[in-house]
């Protein structure tokens, strides 16, 4: 990852070559025995990456388990326990394993564990391994019922099989962290999740819930080695508490540090601050769905035009938000793909212009008669706001009660309920939203390509309260079929300016994610993805 | 004694399994866990598998049977977030974490404020009883996260990591957080302490002892102290159940590892199987330490019978 910057080497292969080659020399002064301590808002609540993979999980499951596709700090693939990937026909991909790569068991890593690992992820075979189904985030087999069959090409290769085309295959499967095929079957998928065997940088030593996990340099590892020996993930789940444990040195490094506390630790040379943009893109989703895709009570979404969804859009002043609330550690990115995405296109900002607001609004039918609200045909533009509270952080609360606001001020008027966030998701999963409901939440992706986050308006969905129209989903389905690169990249570009036009949603922000650590920790560069890389990092002493 | 003893029994496993039922319920009143444990972009499809998965497609009244039998059998079920024992995930949280912090807060708030109370009695309306009574209102006013976050920042930054700001495992560990937690309680107890002590020293048992020529020490310590002890005992009880139950904000604050935080995020992840065991040992908790607390009572003050 971080290596790939350093070697400056950017063909694809080239790099599966080079990467075993250039691991950095140890930093002069490295304490290649020292422990890095890393303090974190949360513990993971599973180690086995076929449970769920979101949010804080990733940074502790990716220390141990690794994927086909590994990942550089400006979020683009790179090699890893595939050296390489192809279509090798419109309807089949071939993955070349790395050879040489045991897990921290010593089992061998080949075909047969990535055989075994895609039964595994498409439910398939479960009997004949004699291993139980474990309740999965994501269901392959339903997500991506075009994948057929997959076969051993030989010892190191791996073919995949689709019944149509399909271009971010090496994604979708190629993200996935794989897990040891042998162990699993001889000591059940609990040990998956309880004692984790991967073939990472790190070693699992011990895993205290709700404490901390403890880890150990994999001195095996094919790639770049951490230059320190242990390193561990330490949960502090007040912020205050966890700037004060690194200005006291009792950590090394600090995940999640509040914008404010940010521009704080800035200033203090005793510290380092790092940021990185974040696939998080927090949203307004807004019911626009007609009335038979949810429990109406009789009536379409009060938001399926899309020019009203855009009047919302312009009423937002997104600058301000980010200079108030973040105080710059965020973007303002109207795109519906995080800016951070392979396929991601940059789209004209929304401007906020609360005339023109008002005047589609008026252009949709929305007009004050006389009694000072918006109406159409006798019923009011009105919004109930689910928000759910303390989920996503406090700058997160801040801006629902912002947007609120900016909201009003377009003669919208905003009813907030605050909820938990299982509350909301449970609404939203019944189908239950208030025709003129919407609720803010962000949505984030374990994957590299943009298709993750184009895919929210095809099926319905939890998230999915806009479908797309019929001109906009074949478009999406063309991004689905085409395998040439380029061609495919402009239909995403095509795809991205159609959406932000349509506008199924308001766009708030998108995070930047900010890590402070102590001027010990060397190299450390934070990733765009969810997880945090310390291969290469070194502590001096 | 034994009737008293096998009646408060039928009680407890009467008060735990009125307990356990109605958080049974209440709990699934509150929502279902699926929705959390899948992709956002999910389909109604994949919730329905992943319900069948956790067993939650089944009537509520076959679910609840079925939690009773396994209960008996000391079964709560997997936690649905961290697929592990329910109760192994309590039991863990509860010993060591727990209840080493409540021990030392409760030793720590008792101990303490038996001097501060007497102190305070003794000098009524002089320095001693001005200062106590200040330091009182000080000690309870204060919300709990706050002073955890200036100990942390007095202690562990300001004095370059004297004491640890996080974590646990030794007594280094335990003072910040110890501290933080007792004293709220602390203060409750000089105030009571005092309160009774003021009552009882004007009483004429006290005269006729002093008359009798005692020294006042032992006046206090054996005729005086003894008769604040019931209320100072009910008190102590009831935050010793709080204590071992849980507390949230400093375990927050200071990264320890207890049961409180496991249960408080168990509520919004609807872990059901963790609430449930939590919830089980909760009941079980209170129920013993009014147990203990009804049998103390006969010690200090003979004219109680258990009978």
């Amino acid at each position: 990852m971080i290596l790939g910057k350093r070697c400056g080497v950017r063909s694809l292969a080239l790099l599966a070559l080079a990467i075993p080659l250039c691991a950095s020399p140890a930093h002069p002064a490295a304490d290649a025995e020292g422990e890095l301590i890393v303090a974190l808002p949360d513990d993971t609540t599973n180690m086995d990456p076929r449970i769920g993979m979101g949010s804080i999980r990733s940074t502790y499951i990716r220390q141990v388990y690794e994927s086909l596709v590994d990942v550089d700090a400006r979020g683009k693939p790179v090699p890893g326990l595939a050296l390489s990937w192809k279509a090798v026909s419109p309807l089949a991909w071939e993955f070349a394993l790395r050879p040489g790569v045991t897990f921290h068991n010593g089992e061998a890593f080949n075909a047969d564990t990535v055989l075994f690992n895609l039964d595994r992820m498409f439910r398939r075979n479960l009997d004949r391994w004699g291993i139980k189904e474990v309740p999965a985030g994501t269901s392959f087999e339903k997500a991506f019922p075009f994948v057929t069959r997959w076969e051993r090409v030989n010892d190191l290769t791996v073919r995949i099989h689709t019944s149509d085309p399909s271009p971010t295959l090496w994604d979708f499967i190629g993200r996935e962290p794989l897990v040891p095929k042998d162990y699993t079957i001889k000591n059940g998928v609990e040990a998956v999740n309880d004692r984790a065997i991967g073939t990472g940088p790190w070693k699992l030593v011990e895993w205290k819930r709700k404490d901390s996990m403890r880890l150990e340099r994999n001195s095996a590892y094919w790639g770049v080695q951490p230059q320190f020996a242990r390193l561990r993930l330490q949960v502090i789940p007040e912020a205050g508490a966890r700037v004060a444990a690194l200005r006291a040195g009792q950590v090394g490094l600090v995940d999640a540090v509040p914008p404010l506390d940010a521009t704080v630790l800035a200033r203090d040379p005793a510290l380092k601050v790092v940021s990185s943009p974040q696939k998080l893109h927090c949203r307004l989703y807004l019911n626009g769905r007609l009335k038979d895709a949810f429990d109406s009570g009789g009536r379409d979404g009060l938001f399926t035009d899309s020019r009203v969804r855009l009047a919302l859009n312009l009423a937002i002043n997104r600058d301000a938000i980010i200079k108030k609330v973040f105080h710059g550690y965020a973007l303002a990115n109207v795109s519906p793909v995080s800016s951070v995405s392979s396929g991601y296109t940059a789209q004209e900002p929304y401007p906020y212009d609360i005339a023109r607001a008002k005047a589609m609004l008026a252009e949709a039918g929305w007009r004050d008669r006389g009694r000072g609200v918006l109406e159409k045909d006798g019923a009011p533009l009105a919004l109930q706001l689910l928000f759910p509270s303390k989920h996503y952080g406090q700058a997160f609360d801040e801006v629902t009660l912002a947007v609120a606001e900016m909201l009003k001020g377009l003669g919208v008027p905003v009813t907030i309920r605050p909820i938990d966030f299982a509350t909301l998701l449970q609404t939203v999963t019944k189908g239950t939203l208030p025709y003129d409901g919407g609720f803010t939440s962000c949505r984030t992706s374990n994957n590299l390509d943009a298709d993750d986050y184009l895919r929210d308006w095809t099926a319905l969905s939890l998230i999915n309260w806009t479908p797309y129209p019929p001109e906009l989903l074949e478009l999406y389905k063309a991004t689905r079929r085409e395998l040439d690169p380029r061609k495919r990249l402009a239909l995403l570009a095509d795809l991205q300016r159609n959406v932000r036009d349509w506008a199924p949603i308001v766009s708030l922000y998108q995070e930047i994610k900010i890590y402070a650590h102590s001027p010990r920790v060397v190299n450390f560069t934070p990733l765009t993805e969810l997880n945090m890389d310390f291969r290469g990092v070194a502590l001096t002493k | 004694m034994p009737r008293f003893l096998l009646r408060r029994l039928l009680h407890t496993i009467f008060v735990v399994w009125g307990v356990v039922t109605a958080v049974f319920f209440l709990v699934r009143l509150t929502g279902d866990p699926t929705a959390l444990l899948v992709d956002p972009s999910a389909t109604q499809a994949e919730i329905a598998h992943m319900r069948h998965l956790l067993g939650l497609d089944r009537p509520w009244h076959v679910q609840y049977v079925d939690f009773l039998f396994a209960m008996l059998r000391g079964d709560f079920g997997q936690s649905i977030q961290q697929r592990r024992p329910a109760m192994q995930l309590v039991l863990e949280h509860l010993w060591p974490a727990t209840v080493e912090l409540a021990v030392a807060a409760t030793v720590l708030s008792t101990l303490l404020a038996i001097p501060l109370g007497i102190a305070a009695a003794t000098h009524q309306n002089r320095a001693p009883d001005h200062l106590s009574r200040l330091a009182s209102l000080f000690l309870q006013s204060m919300p709990s996260f706050w002073l955890g976050l200036v100990l942390i920042l007095v202690f562990a930054v300001q004095l370059n990591g004297l004491l640890p700001a996080y974590g646990a495992g030794t007594w280094r560990h335990l003072i910040l957080p110890a501290v933080t937690l007792a004293a709220a309680p602390l203060a409750q107890n000089v105030r009571l302490l005092r309160a009774g002590l003021l009552d009882i020293l004007p009483q004429d048992y006290i005269r006729t002892a002093r008359a009798k020529g005692l020294p006042e020490r032992l006046i206090l310590y054996r005729h005086a102290i003894w008769n604040t002890a019931i209320p100072f005992l009910t008190v102590t009880g009831l935050s010793v159940g709080f204590m071992l139950s849980g507390a949230i904000v400093i375990e927050t604050v200071f990264s320890w590892p207890g049961l409180g935080r496991l249960i408080v995020q168990a509520i919004p992840g609807r872990d059901f199987p963790v609430i449930q065991a939590g919830v089980f040992v909760f009941a079980l908790i209170f129920v013993l330490v009014n147990l203990a607390v009804d049998l103390l009572y006969a010690v200090v003050d003979p004219r109680v019978r258990l009978s």
